[in-house]
């Protein structure tokens, strides 16, 4: 662990992340390899086959993301690596410890954030901590559990049942649970469901602080594209439970769709000069200028500058593809076209947990 | 496991006592019986054959006992709560094994059924019982309860490990529980009942736990045999829980 570094500025007030105490340096990062991993549940014949054959690598310190639409196999790959669901076929390991072979030594090593936020209720924040370290055998865990307390700004109200709580503290109390036992990788199903915007960007610096200031691996799913972008160092894309394509979210982006760079100058430019850099895919007559697709403006536009005279510029604008035009050209469907079917079962589920 | 395993029994015995809507119910039925029903007879219990004059005296055992029946049903809803509201997934992303999880439930659920004796021996105080018991009469009986209680909770356990539906601990309950409270000598006597029911009776472990309290409150009897049926019934109980949760246990 390096050493603490200064607060950043909070979105959320109630998410603001902190530099981490001495007490919570944790334990070394762990990676995650999947290898062809199917998972059927019931007969051959016909059961319903929810991974096919999946396999993706995740290097220890990073935030993976796995985005898919609803029934998309998402949640059964966390289920898969966390060992509460046997894999049908195919190998798993998580920070250095085969799924099948050793599920103990992975479930000591991995934290796990519920779509629903699973909390016993009937107790307060500091039992809910002290089952949680009980149930991982830990013995100094109170100088952690009373620094996760202040970290994630809970202490004054720790000795309150946790059925009072609002949704915010709920979440916050479940990922302290997940680091207590200092793991060397997390898994967030759906971290962000059924939270509002605010609140939800609020968790997005949490997470990417967590990763920060405490050097854990993040798998995390969902299926709301802007948080995959703004979130994860990779991304695999799923659907129908088959990854249809893996990669950082600039390289996806790249992958299936061009930047297209808008450009007016009083200049007189040659098209085929323009054409002739590398990376320019087509070049094109648009109003006043010209609209040049490349593979990545970011390669192009220096290029671009070096060929042009910069001080007859009037206008450039980059349009950059989103995450949402990569599923649509992988898949030919929108991401939320079954939108509201399933995650609606998840939404009730919460809904019912907070009943007061 | 003795980690987890003490974590999620405490966590079982806070529940309890953190909601006093269930503490106070747990209480009142077996509370209700002894008063309504024991008083009902109590002018009939010279005819009756009881070694005893005071029906209370005679009843108190079988209500402790019969009520260990109920809290099997309890602590199988607890379990069926647990897995629809994810909690068991929770408890099974950790270092927690499935047989580990049926301990706890069964201690716990035993527990909760402990929670009656004093206030039933408080209400038996009221009606004039006597408790001529030294203090490891009043272990052996607690102990007798608490394995009845063990033995119940894991036959339910067993009967619901892969439900998830909140109906099914009810059913069971009916299944399970009115032929085993009347085929013992809860209410009256076994000594009156006709052969086949004298059979059922005979080998029916509310009938042992209900005779282990006898001879302490009324005297005579033979408490020793009494005791060591109830801890096999516990032990061959648990062993069929552990082995069928440990496989059968649904997540959710």
């Amino acid at each position: 662990m390096s050493a603490p570094t200064p607060s950043t500025a909070p979105i959320g007030e109630e998410f603001a992340v902190r530099a981490v105490p001495e007490a919570l340096a944790g334990a070394p990062a762990g990676g995650i390899e999947v290898r062809g991993v199917t998972k059927r549940y019931g007969s051959a014949e016909k059961g319903i086959l929810a991974l096919e054959g999946v396999s993706l690598s995740v290097e220890p310190g990073t935030i993976f993301g796995l985005l898919g639409p609803n029934g998309a196999g998402k949640t059964t790959l966390i289920k898969v690596l966390t060992g509460i669901a046997p894999i049908t076929e195919g190998s798993a390991s998580v920070a250095g410890f085969d799924v099948r072979r050793d599920p103990m030594e992975v479930k000591r090593r991995i934290g796990w954030v519920a779509a629903e936020v699973i909390l016993d209720d009937d107790i307060t924040a500091r039992e809910n901590l002290w089952l949680q370290a009980r149930l991982q055998s830990l013995h100094d865990w109170k100088e952690r559990s009373e620094a996760l307390l202040a970290y994630f700004g809970l202490t004054d109200r720790a000795d309150d049942r946790v059925g009072r709580y609002s949704t915010g503290m709920r979440k916050k109390l479940e990922i302290a649970l997940a680091l207590l036992h200092q793991p060397a990788v997390i898994f967030m199903d759906e971290p962000t469901i059924g939270l509002d915007a605010s609140t939800r960007r609020g968790l997005w610096e949490l997470v990417t602080g967590v990763r920060r200031e405490f050097g854990i691996t993040v798998l995390l799913t969902t299926h709301y594209i802007e948080e995959a972008d703004a979130l994860c160092d990779r991304i695999a894309i799923i659907d129908h439970g088959r990854i249809i394509a893996e990669g950082t979210p600039n390289e996806l982006k790249a992958r299936v769709h061009a930047d297209l760079v808008r450009l007016e100058t009083e200049e007189r430019l040659d098209p085929a000069r323009l054409q002739a850099l590398p990376g320019v895919q087509q070049v094109s007559p648009i109003g006043t200028g010209w609209q040049i697709r490349v593979a990545a403006a970011e390669a192009f536009l220096p290029r671009l500058f070096a060929t042009i005279d910069t001080t007859r510029v009037q206008r450039i604008s980059v349009d950059k593809p989103s995450l949402e035009t990569v599923f649509l050209q992988l898949t030919g469907r929108s991401m939320d076209a079954d939108e509201g079917k399933a995650d609606f079962r998840k939404f009730y589920v919460q809904m019912r947990r907070l009943r007061q | 496991m003795m980690s987890q395993l003490w974590g999620l029994y405490a966590r079982e015995v806070l529940r309890t006592f953190r909601n006093p809507f269930v503490l106070a119910f747990t209480v009142i039925s077996p509370f209700m019986w002894l008063v309504f029903f024991g008083s009902s007879f109590a002018s009939d219990a010279q005819y009756l054959h009881l070694g005893t004059n005071n029906y209370i005296a005679f009843l108190l055992p079988g209500v402790l006992s019969t009520s260990m029946l109920s809290i099997g049903m309890f602590g199988s809803m607890s379990t069926i709560q647990d897995k629809r509201f994810g909690f068991m997934k929770r408890i099974l992303i950790t270092p927690t094994s499935k047989g580990t999880v049926f301990l706890a439930k069964a201690f716990g659920a035993a527990t909760r059924g402990l929670i009656q004796i004093p206030i039933m021996i408080v209400a038996a105080l009221v009606f004039g019982v006597t408790f001529p018991l030294s203090v490891l009469d009043w272990v052996a009986w607690i102990v007798g309860l608490m394995f009845l209680g063990i033995g119940f909770c894991s036959l339910f356990l067993a009967m619901t490990a892969s439900s998830t539906d909140w109906q099914t601990p009810g059913v069971v309950s009916n299944f399970i529980t009115l032929p085993l409270m009347f085929s013992s000598s809860y209410l009256v006597p076994n000594t009156t009942f006709p052969p086949w029911l004298r059979a059922l009776s005979d080998v029916n472990p509310i009938t042992f736990a209900t005779e282990l309290g006898r001879s302490f409150v009324i005297g005579g009897g033979t408490p020793g045999i009494d005791l060591g049926y109830l801890a096999i019934w516990a032990a061959v109980l648990g062993g069929i829980g552990y082995v069928v949760s440990a496989r059968y246990l649904k997540v959710e």
